[in-house]
């Protein structure tokens, strides 16, 4: 076995939680369960991955086994990568029969062709995503097995999620791969990135709850805005102007649970205007900033925002739109013309 | 009158305290001025020396005066701090693991940082080390860096009495258990008091309108304030960044008079800021905690740390930090 392959089995097992190192060898398969049987997995992770090793020369591995085994990890760890996201467009309307094997063929060739060395692995889950990993060489040196890009393609959608390696200057020849392969003339990247797969996919299929138009005039039944304090000298003021709050926050947000984002990033050119008092500033040029909003769960917290008093209710639509417009970077320009109160959508 | 809008600059004798002091401590009162020193010109002092300062994160401390600090005597001191910091680490303290290490202290006075005449001369402590293992003649490694300034200190040094030196601003770079040591020798040699100094989001706030309307020659980087909120369900972390042009366009139209600022215009300008946010996201960015504020000429910490990254404007920064230290010991 390659010493290189050998290094890279090592590295990748010693990435595991020594607890999950068993699972993720069985949904490797690639040694038996006999094998496995003799690993001793109360030691330290040092000496597990060095076993591991070894069982991986008596079976011959190479490093396509071994990219299969680093698919599964990151399939697993998939929130530690960050992920941007991709539509593709096709000129037909017609929904072609999507025939995997033809789609990796495809795939393959494109990219073989303009670049000899690199590695493609592909392996498949549930719901049809189709995990593609790619590792990069040069036309004079083999691929580096420890910056892959990641692609996960959805083959009944125009979407596809990529986690680029730091080589981006491979990221259109990725693109166009795709694009031959699924058949589809064209690819744009969104202005959508997260650390939560699943969270991009919610906001791109539309699975996350949203919000509705409806008027509530009263609370819903059994939402009451704090628990009934048991005495009655203590009274909530402003009781109504919390309800309204939970209402308008509640239209704007919806019921069920926001997806997951990391950040919300603006970019605004909009012009600076003060209240006429302030006797300030009055360029006939926007007043340029950047907005970076960073939070674990980004939409979580706006929605927090308002019932803290920090916000006004209903928080801005620009905040708001997020999940809808399925974008976290936007482009905020002063609309031209009519009421200057209101802002171009991004 | 002509004299009146004289600026006080670094390194020459001045005229006396910087005008429109008079009123005391920064932010302290409604209508306090504050004057701001005219940029560093290249003559005056050593370049080198102060570039030691520059673009390093230095953790900020209050010292109250020293006793008895006798500057011909640094190279004494360096000596006395030396046996002790291999007295502490042979007690097992202040030592990074593994590392076989002689330590060098080296103490020595900045007379380019300085504000007025009645300011004490920066002192500069530097731990250095040359492994055992390296060649002889090889680079000394600077581990830790620590400096004693007063710029503008008058408040603090005018009603002293002889046997004490003011030098109330210290800046920290490096591992924190050599700060431990280093500050400990210094407590007990000359009986004075170290405290971690915090910067408040009002003051945070003035550096920020100060430091947007500096001007600078190439291209500067951003005008950004970081706020946070942290007491969500979520913590919330929010970057508003804004041209550096654009902020001191914003600066200039309200500056009544140039080289003065007042506590009015820092609100009307983080006003300004405060509103043109709103505006666009119906946040209230006063709700929230101004944590660091960041310009081509410093950034700040609310934790007490700084960054100077513009040379000309070194003794403004300075100023102002010297006199937070001089609020915090008073």
């Amino acid at each position: 076995m390659d010493e290189t392959v050998a290094e890279y089995i090592r590295r990748t097992v010693l990435k595991i939680p020594r607890d999950e190192i068993k699972m993720m060898l069985q949904k490797w398969g690639f040694l038996s369960e006999a094998q496995l049987q003799t690993l001793n997995f109360h030691q330290i992770k040092d000496n597990i991955s060095l076993e591991v090793v070894q069982l991986c020369e008596e079976n011959s591995a190479d490093i396509k086994q071994a990219a299969v085994l680093d698919i599964i990890y990151n399939h697993l760890y998939q929130n530690k990568r960050m992920w941007s996201v991709y539509q593709m467009r096709k000129t037909g309307e017609e929904l072609e029969y999507f025939d995997i094997t033809d789609f990796k063929k495809k795939f393959k060739r494109r990219l073989r062709s303009a670049l000899k060395n690199v590695t493609i692995t592909f392996r498949e889950y549930e719901d049809n995503a189709i995990w593609i990993r790619v590792a990069w060489g040069t036309p004079y040196r083999p691929p580096n097995q420890y910056k892959p890009s990641y692609v996960v393609y959805h083959s009944q959608t125009p979407y596809a999620f990529i986690s680029a390696s730091v080589l981006k200057s491979n990221l259109p020849l990725l693109c166009q791969a795709l694009i031959v392969a699924s058949n589809y003339h064209d690819i744009r990247e969104m202005e959508l990135r997260s650390h939560s797969l699943n969270s991009l996919k919610d906001i791109v299929f539309k699975r996350y709850s949203q919000n509705f138009q409806t008027y509530c005039p009263k609370p819903l039944q059994g939402r009451a805005v704090e628990a009934e304090s048991v005495d009655l000298r203590i009274i909530n003021e402003n009781r109504s102007e919390k309800e309204r709050i939970q209402r308008l926050n509640q239209e704007a947000f919806g019921d069920g649970p926001q997806p997951i984002l990391q950040f919300a990033q603006y970019k605004l050119e909009t012009m600076f205007k003060s209240s006429p008092e302030m006797d300030v500033l009055d360029k006939k040029e926007p007043f340029r900033c950047l907005v970076k909003f960073s939070s674990p769960h980004l939409l979580e917290s706006l929605k927090s925002l308002a019932p803290a008093g920090m916000a006004d209710a209903p928080l801005s639509p620009l905040l708001t739109c997020i999940p809808q417009k399925a974008r976290n970077y936007f482009r905020i320009r002063e609309k031209r013309g009519l009421a200057p109160e209101s802002f171009v959508s991004p | 009158d002509g004299a009146a809008r004289t600026l006080p600059s670094l390194g020459r004798l001045s005229r006396g305290r910087p005008f429109g002091r008079a009123y005391g401590r920064l932010g302290t009162s409604p209508s306090g001025r504050l004057v701001l020193p005219a940029p560093l010109s290249q003559e005056s002092g050593d370049p080198q020396k102060t570039a030691l300062l520059l673009r390093k994160a230095w953790t900020l401390y209050s010292v109250t005066p020293l006793y008895r600090f006798c500057r011909g005597r640094l190279r004494d001191y360096a000596r006395l701090l030396s046996a002790f910091i291999a007295a502490e680490r042979q007690k097992g303290l202040a030592v990074e693991v593994g590392v076989e290490l002689d330590i060098k202290v080296a103490l020595s006075s900045l007379p380019e940082l300085q504000g007025s005449e009645q300011d004490q001369p920066a002192v500069l402590v530097q731990l250095s080390s040359r492994s055992r293992a390296s060649p002889k003649n090889s680079e000394d490694k600077i581990l830790w860096s620590g400096c004693f300034c007063c710029v503008y200190g008058d408040d603090l040094s005018e009603n002293m009495p002889e046997d004490f030196s003011c030098l109330p601003l210290f800046l920290a770079n490096g591992a924190e258990s050599y700060m431990s040591v280093v500050g400990n020798w210094f407590q007990k040699t000359f009986d004075c008091t170290f405290r971690r100094l915090a910067i408040s989001p009002f003051n945070l706030s003035w550096m920020v309108a100060m430091w947007a309307g500096c001007k600078v020659d190439k291209a500067a980087s951003a005008v950004e304030l970081v706020f946070s909120v942290p007491r969500l369900p979520q913590p919330l972390d929010i970057s508003y960044a804004i041209h550096p042009e654009d902020a001191r366009a914003l600066w200039d139209t309200i500056q009544k008079t140039p080289g003065e600022i007042t506590q009015e215009e820092v609100d009307v300008f983080m006003d300004c800021l405060y509103s043109h946010f709103h505006r666009h996201f119906k946040i209230r960015l006063s709700a929230t905690k101004l944590v660091k504020v960041s310009t081509a000429i410093a950034s700040a910490h609310c934790d007490g740390i700084v960054k100077m990254l513009h040379s000309q404007y070194l003794s403004g920064v300075l100023m102002l930090l010297t006199e937070l230290a001089i609020s915090q010991i008073q």
